[in-house]
């Protein structure tokens, strides 16, 4: 058991090495290191949520209707909504939901996407150019409206809004996969596995998998921002989070129908959302610009 | 030659920029003030046939079209229209109406009982939109130009059946195709005031005056009359803030309070026929229990939802018949917001502990109905009941709840408006048995509560009286069983520019701005 744990670390610790240079360089530079502390910051609210938030229950079922529509003040620090809660507290438990869901929408497409490219680049053939054509054909859809069209027709809830993106999402990875795995293919050591009859499966999840995954984590990584955004105008038109789920997007869903009275209701959640994408559209800009050779400055 | 060509085309395009620019400039003059823009929150109209229209297009077909009778709902009188009088046998089955003389269709044509005749057959063939509504009348005779005689199968409320703001209008049988559909946007139509100009599909619809109307003209009187999409609740502020609407209505009580202290603006606060009803679903677990039912109705915070929701723009309801129509009464039971009392009726239920999950579903985008949800979960929260809300698109919601019994919801919201003034039109599509679900989304079924009100509906022009009690009765019967919960009876709050004047809200043609009877100051 530990002898294949250290064999697993082994394969893994040059891309760990890897990372860490990463993280030295993408803490060089001003603005991504910002951008750094900002997701930090951020994933630091999410955890902390019930703590930090003053109304932990306004995020939930809870109303206040005598204190609606408030503006900022030091009771309410970004006022309140048309139900008279807390926006600072329905804002803040916001965060742990749009990561969550961004994560877990991004994991579920880089489980449906990593697999088939590693076959299609592995294996090759018809196989091959199956997969690729079904990724052309859900590529060839804009992702937003695929998007929609799934959610809608899984019918509206944050768990399908998930779905929809991992099943829009998914065929970036199957290509960027499918790549790297088609050029790994040629190389020494699995042309030795194929030599000595490792059977095509172990070739293909043991060998080729874990030397394609760089390019993927970079782009996930960025696709974080995107699918975030994603998820707010979703849930903005009505198919994704429920309420009272203080979800960023229905949040300014809602506070459309308030704004010219009650500037405050869209505009943190805006904020919020514009913070957010933005810290990871620039981490990801940085990935790829350190692991990029020809922009990489050390 | 080619670089000639070149310099030819751009000069003459430039000289075409400039007279455009010199052309916009210059229109807004003196038409304007004669000059009126309806803001509604959705397209002007869905068909152009006014047999068949049943939705949005009420308020053009209203301006442009004409029934025998109007309906009066505020001082609750039928007023006479190209009917000027009518008459009704001693068994209600015998309807004679004398129409107005010298009135002209828009197309100079006379008006005369051979085109009441066509019109509502032809409206009663199609079988279409609100057509349902003459199904009582058996034969239409032509006893002179200006008498027509209507036969009824069973006794029925005909006075009021022909002064519906749907599916009563009277109209040329020129528009009319050979394979009896309607010509679109065929012009000249109707006997009403206005007539149709031009239209743009989905966005808006410009009526011009008719010059020859028989009800005459003011001085002041609007000679266009647009009808425009603006969706966006804050963008219908902004537009009649600045003017460039004339009269408008649905917007958020939170603008509505702001718009109290412009001087530029007028509103109006009218009663409305249209009240908030959450349908339990009876037919199945855990709802088919009544004293659950029961304790759900004192759960729900009335007043509150009153205030929060639409600003304090309604009052609650006392059972299904909205205030300000014949059928309501204060003498009803209603159920008030109590904890107390709804534990109690837990208990009864065998739900003491709570423990339950109940789906409510809602109409995606109405944010009164959004928020009343929000409140009645937090109060449901407090009994250890977990409400889920669900916002769809009306299709959708309407979809699951007419789909396999054991996907449906559990409470259904949505705002009911009646067809016809009468409490008949609110009960009958609502809570009177149906085979296959259409509105009856409580799937309510009682024998005795159908009887009552079949027969109610058929004293309603002999008996108005009798009827009216027989109508509060079947409505006990629905507060017993408690099958709906009926929130509140909602007042419509319609904002103008301040210089217009005879503005008058009939509640019986909801949406409706009768625009022959204002004018500009």
């Amino acid at each position: 058991m530990l002898a294949r744990f250290s064999e697993v670390y082994q394969s893994l610790s040059p891309g760990l090495r890897e990372l860490r240079l990463t993280l030295y360089l993408l803490n060089r530079n001003a603005l991504q290191r910002a951008s750094l502390i900002v997701i930090a910051f951020l994933v630091v609210v999410a955890i902390l949520a019930p703590w930090i938030a003053p109304y932990p229950s306004h995020a939930f079922s809870a109303t206040n209707p005598q204190d609606k529509l408030l503006p900022p003040s030091s009771r309410y620090l970004m006022g309140t909504d048309e139900l008279g809660r807390d926006l600072f507290s329905r804002i803040i438990f916001g965060t742990r939901i749009s990561l969550q869901t961004a994560l877990v929408a991004v994991g579920l497409a880089l489980l449906i996407g990593v697999p088939l490219g590693a076959v299609a680049g592995g294996l090759g053939g018809w196989v091959d150019e199956l997969i690729m054509r079904i990724t052309d054909v859900f590529l060839s859809f804009p992702p937003l409206l695929l998007a929609i069209a799934i959610a809608a027709f899984l019918g509206p809830s944050l768990g399908n809004a998930m779905l929809a993106i991992a099943i829009s999402w998914w065929p970036w990875y199957t290509r960027i996969i499918r790549g790297q795995a088609v050029s790994v293919r040629e190389r020494q050591f699995v042309r030795a596995a194929l030599a000595i009859g490792a059977p095509m499966s172990r070739i293909i999840f043991r060998h080729i998998l874990p030397n394609t995954m760089a390019p993927v984590i970079v782009q996930a990584s960025m696709d974080l921002g995107g699918v975030i955004l994603t998820i707010a105008a979703l849930s903005f038109l009505g198919l994704g989070a429920q309420p009272p789920t203080p979800e960023w997007g229905l949040l300014i869903s809602t506070s459309r129908t308030y704004f010219l009275n009650a500037w405050w209701y869209s505009t943190f959640p805006g904020i919020a959302i514009f913070v957010t994408v933005l810290a990871f559209n620039l981490i990801g800009d940085g990935i790829r610009e350190v692991l990029d050779p020809r922009t990489r400055k050390f | 030659m080619k670089k000639l060509f070149v310099l030819i085309a751009i000069l003459v395009m430039a000289g075409i920029l400039l007279v455009g620019c010199g052309g916009t400039a210059a229109t807004p003059t003196q038409a304007a003030l004669k000059f009126a823009v309806y803001a509604i929150n959705s397209e002007p109209l869905t068909s152009w046939d006014p047999a068949i229209e049943y939705s949005n297009g009420i308020h053009v077909h209203n301006n442009m079209y004409e029934q025998l009778l109007r309906y009066d709902a505020i001082e609750k009188k039928i007023v006479p229209l190209l009917a000027e009088s009518y008459e009704v046998s001693a068994d209600g089955q015998t309807w004679t109406f004398k129409l107005r003389q010298g009135v002209k269709f828009q197309n100079g044509d006379p008006f005369t009982a051979e085109d009441v005749k066509f019109s509502i057959e032809r409206t009663k063939q199609l079988g279409a939109g609100a057509s349902y509504i003459w199904s009582a009348v058996e034969a239409i005779n032509v006893l002179d130009p200006q008498t027509v005689e209507f036969k009824l199968s069973y006794k029925a409320p005909l006075d009021l059946i022909a002064s519906t703001g749907y599916a009563a209008f009277i109209y040329s049988r020129k528009c009319v195709k050979e394979d009896n559909t309607w010509i679109e946007e065929a012009k000249g139509c109707g006997t009403g005031p206005y007539m149709l100009k031009s239209a743009k599909w989905g966005e808006e619809v410009i009526l011009e005056k008719f010059a020859e109307y028989w009800g005459g003209w003011q001085e002041n009187s609007f000679d266009t009359v647009v009808f425009r999409k603006v969706a966006e609740p804050a963008t219908r502020r902004q537009v009649i803030e600045t003017g460039e609407a004339t009269i408008t209505v649905e917007l958020t009580y939170t603008d509505i309070e702001a718009l109290k202290n412009n001087p530029k603006v007028k509103v109006y606060v009218e009663p409305s026929f249209q009240n908030l009803i959450a349908m339990f679903n009876t037919q199945k677990p855990p709802l088919d229990n009544v004293d659950l039912r029961r304790a759900l109705s004192y759960a729900f915070p009335y007043e509150q939802v009153i205030k929060t929701a639409i600003g304090g723009y309604g009052r609650q309801s006392y059972g299904m018949v909205p205030y300000g129509m014949w059928g309501w009464s204060d003498q009803l039971p209603r159920y008030t917001y109590d904890l107390d009392r709804a534990r109690e009726h837990l208990q009864k239920a065998g739900y003491g502990e709570g423990g339950l999950k109940l789906l409510l579903v809602y109409t995606a985008g109405n944010e009164a109905e959004k928020s009343a949800a929000e409140l009645y979960k937090s109060e449901l929260a407090k009994l250890n009941i977990d409400l889920e809300i669900r916002g769809m698109p009306w299709d959708s919601q309407w979809e699951l709840a007419k789909g396999p019994a054991e996907n449906r919801q559990d409470i259904f919201m949505m705002y009911w408006w009646p067809d016809m003034p009468s409490p008949y039109s609110m009960l009958y599509s609502t809570f009177h048995s149906e085979e296959e679900p259409l509105f009856n989304l409580s799937y309510y079924k009682n024998p005795r509560f159908d009887q009552l009100i079949d027969e109610a509906n058929e004293l309603t022009s002999t008996d108005r009286a009798k009827a009216e009690q027989m109508f509060i009765e079947a409505q006990r019967i629905l507060l017993e069983d408690a099958v709906a919960l009926f929130i509140y009876d909602r007042q419509d709050v319609w904002v103008t520019v301040a210089n217009l004047q005879g503005f008058r809200f009939n509640p019986a043609y909801p949406t409706v701005v009768f625009f022959h009877q204002l004018t500009m100051e």
